[in-house]
């Protein structure tokens, strides 16, 4: 019996109130939630590690309000989603392939991507594979290339540790380092993300065989080292990236030290010189937690404009 | 981390409880090294499982293979329990951490022993510290050292 958001605590059921869905992608059971009306203009959140759909529970109101229709997984390995034990299903290509098979099986067309931490190198690359689907893109705290390199990152402490063999697994996985303590070192509000936020993160990777994306998904972010294995596809990335014509919004967090905005909010810019923003907002790499309403309000406004552009088109 | 040592493999039956399991040792290159040289796999990749005694536990090293990658490719550290006893769950976790820093002592280069417990200190995961990992052991890890 799958868990589902009705089976969580109370006090993060009324926080995500929506209802789960599930369907297969490439085998595995992917949790979702698919919420407004099924004829409006969608909005696809993507999120990263090591969080899950309960990440844009504020983000969401304003969207759904507006009346456009938002679609929400959480990725494989991550939330309510099957959580292989199989390392190689959570590769990035799979985590892609994984967004391509929602893409089709939802049968979403004209879809605003909005792309957060992982979520912008899945999303983009699910957007390069399936371009016919994409009408918007929105990033925030995230890249799509392998240089520049984060330099939170490349520091060997503490995240070269916290992925490194043997010891990811004990820190992250056995001791679930990162929805906890990794996630409220990585917000402007701790007080309040600990005391509202920091169990509907850690309720869904509540076990040490549950958490081995947390480990995993990490060692999948190029830092120029021979170690990296997913350069080939970050180069792709990048240059798919540089092609796309479609509207684009950057959002960022005025305090983010994952991504700083510079060089990374700046690095979307010149990929895409027609791209809005940036628009500055409270937050560190969490940004959702600090500053989800307004980010919602300026989703918001950026999908209602480009979808006056899709209908007048 | 004098407290880790390599042990015989004890004669009596011992169950193996999965503690810990890497299937990429080779994400950084040094970590695999480490584990050939140290245990002379390139010459006996599949000789029986080598022990180490930590704390008061004996833990066992599986290494794993997969086709087409340097070998080892991983490794499982396993809790070698006797008989049907049920695992110190404390204890193992501790021995893990002992384990650990070990490793990172042995690698050296951008591994260090502080390095682990400093980033092991900001995510408030137990690690032992250096005094109580160099701590004396007893036990059937002790018993067995004692006749090596």
């Amino acid at each position: 019996m799958p868990q589902t958001i009705a089976s969580l605590p109370q006090e993060i059921r009324e926080r995500y109130p929506y209802t789960s869905r599930f369907l297969t992608v490439n085998g595995r059971r992917m949790h979702y939630i698919d919420e407004g009306d099924r004829d409006a203009p969608p909005v696809l959140l993507l999120h990263g590690n090591p969080t899950w759909g309960y990440l844009w529970r504020d983000v969401l109101p304003p969207i759904l309000s507006a009346g456009f229709r938002a679609v929400v997984p959480d990725m494989i390995g991550m939330g309510l989603s099957e959580k292989p034990h199989d390392h190689r299903a959570l590769t990035l290509d799979n985590h892609t392939a994984d967004v391509v098979a929602l893409l089709q099986r939802l049968d979403l067309r004209k879809v605003t991507v909005v792309c957060h931490d992982w979520g912008g190198p899945t999303g983009l690359g699910a957007i390069l594979t399936r371009p016919d689907r994409a009408a918007a893109v929105a990033v925030m705290s995230t890249w799509a290339w392998a240089s520049p390199a984060s330099e939170f990152h490349q520091r060997v402490m503490p995240w070269r540790y916290m992925h490194a063999p043997l010891i990811g697994g004990y820190l992250l996985g056995r001791h679930g380092a990162m929805p906890g303590r990794g996630m409220y070192l990585s917000v402007v509000d701790r007080d309040r993300f600990r005391a509202e936020a920091s169990a509907g993160f850690e309720a869904v990777l509540d076990e040490p065989d549950k958490r081995a994306a947390t480990w995993i998904w990490p060692r999948y972010i190029p830092i120029g080292r021979d170690s990296d294995v997913t350069l080939p596809r970050f180069d792709w990335l990048e240059a798919g990236v540089a092609r796309l014509e479609l509207p684009a919004s950057v959002i960022w967090g005025r305090e983010d030290d994952v991504f700083p905005a510079e060089p990374f909010a700046r690095r979307w810019h010149e990929l895409w010189p027609h791209a809005e923003g940036t628009h500055y907002v409270t937050g560190r790499h969490f940004l959702q937690e600090d500053s989800g309403a307004e980010i919602g309000e300026l989703v918001t406004d950026f999908v209602r404009r480009v979808s006056r552009i899709g209908k007048a088109g | 981390m004098s407290s880790v040592r390599r042990v015989a493999r004890p004669e009596s039956p011992m169950r193996s409880v999965p503690l810990l399991s890497e299937h990429n040792l080779g994400h950084y290159p040094e970590f695999r090294q480490f584990f050939r040289d140290e245990f002379g796999l390139a010459s006996a990749p599949f000789a029986a499982p080598p022990v180490l005694a930590a704390g008061q536990g004996l833990y066992e090293l599986v290494f794993v293979g997969y086709s087409g990658q340097p070998f080892p490719a991983g490794v499982e550290i396993n809790a070698l329990v006797p008989g049907l006893e049920p695992l110190d769950e404390d204890a193992a976790d501790a021995a893990l951490g002992s384990i650990l820093l070990w490793l990172v002592d042995n690698l050296g280069g951008d591994w260090t022993a502080d390095g682990l417990q400093t980033v092991a200190k900001i995510y408030r995961v137990p690690v032992p510290a250096k005094a109580s990992a160099a701590a004396a052991p007893s036990g059937p890890a002790d018993r067995l050292s004692r006749l090596l």
